[in-house]
């Protein structure tokens, strides 16, 4: 749940084309090290709250992926997630998937998660998918 | 003549011996012979257990329905307890059946059941029945603003079951759950679990009801059983 994160679904539409061979040139800084850091708390929090929906590997396969009209969202595919900022990612947790105009399958957890471990959460995510915000 | 202290002896003796003669007790003896308490927690200071907690079944269940499921248990969480250590995975490692308890220790059972309740002085919570108008208005609150489809099974409009699995199903919520249960769960939760995998809310009193009503208004068609 706690993601399908931005929406249940994987909207064709907004894949990003394949990068060009230049664009995948090995130039890219490291990203800075993050504020809020995944520890061993974050991925316990995410397995015990997000895993349902978004599997316990975050392939977007939980207990309940096919249950669901609208696919719970793959942590691990940097093609949408690079397009959202950590602020979206961040808002779609707290606040659930029709915050962020996406789909309402996904439950707002700002009631049951502080701030900082959203934070962290949105750190995890980022790490599963290996990509940072473009 | 019987002096002052002897009439608490007496009652003392009496408070007792009822006690051994079986009616109180019978029931407890009945959870240990059934080992009801290796997978059920009938306290809340009991180290947590991979079955639903029943210390509180006297405030969450009614009376006809626990009956019959000791008699003829269903399966409400189709994914398994979310307690249970393969739970996530989707490989529960406890997949039943439950055990089947015959008419007469159904019924002790369930009178020992029924009186386990942790909501002290709890009115009765008068509900009346949502319109067909003002039942998809909530229905819209149910699946869209608050995402309950994502984890349990309800009907849609047509009267199709539909809705996730990692909570229990709500299939038949309005014959299984007390009204008053599902209100103080939904108001808070953690009065009867120190965790759970069920985001918390805070509903405006109105909303809160409406929800109760709608979660009530679950009942499984006799056809469908």
């Amino acid at each position: 749940m706690m993601a399908i994160l931005i929406g249940c679904g994987q909207d064709p539409a907004e894949k990003k084309p394949s990068p060009s061979p230049s664009a995948a040139a090995p130039s890219t800084p490291s990203p800075a090290p993050r504020a809020h850091p995944v520890t061993q708390e974050t991925r316990e929090t995410y397995q015990f709250y997000c895993a349902q929906c978004h599997g316990t590997d975050g392939h977007g396969k939980g207990i309940n992926a096919s249950h669901l009209t609208v696919p719970p969202r793959d942590h691990t595919k940097a093609d949408y997630l690079e397009t959202r900022t950590d602020e979206h990612l961040f808002t779609a947790i707290q606040q659930g998937g029709l915050a962020v105009g996406r789909a309402p399958c996904m439950p707002s957890w700002g009631h049951t998660l502080d701030d900082n471990t959203i934070h962290s959460l949105v750190s995890y995510i980022r790490e599963l998918c290996q990509c940072e915000a473009l | 003549m019987i002096l002052p202290k002897n009439y608490f002896l007496i009652g003392l003796f009496l408070l007792i011996a009822g006690g051994w003669s079986g009616g109180v007790e019978a029931s407890p003896a009945l959870v240990k012979e059934k080992q009801c308490d290796t997978c059920h927690r009938f306290s809340k200071t009991e180290s947590e257990k991979s079955a639903p907690d029943l210390f509180f079944a006297g405030d969450k269940f009614q009376k006809d329905w626990l009956g019959n499921f000791l008699k003829q248990p269903e399966v409400i969480r189709l994914a398994g307890h979310t307690r249970d250590p393969g739970f996530s995975k989707g490989t529960p490692q406890y997949t039943g059946p439950h055990p089947v308890l015959n008419p007469k220790e159904a019924q002790q059972m369930t009178d020992h059941l029924m009186s386990l309740k942790i909501l002290k002085d709890a009115p009765p919570l008068e509900l009346p029945a949502l319109s067909k108008g003002k039942r998809v208005r909530v229905k819209i609150l149910f699946e869209r603003d608050y995402s309950c489809i994502a984890c349990h099974q309800s009907y849609n409009l047509a009267r199709q079951p539909r809705g996730g699995v990692s909570g229990p199903s709500l299939i038949d919520a309005g014959r299984r759950l007390r009204p008053e249960w599902v209100y103080q769960w939904l108001k808070n939760p953690r009065q009867f679990t120190t965790r759970g995998r069920m985001p918390l809310y805070t509903f405006d009193e109105e909303t809160l009801r409406k929800m109760t009503q709608y979660i009530m208004s679950h009942k499984k068609d006799s056809k469908s059983k």
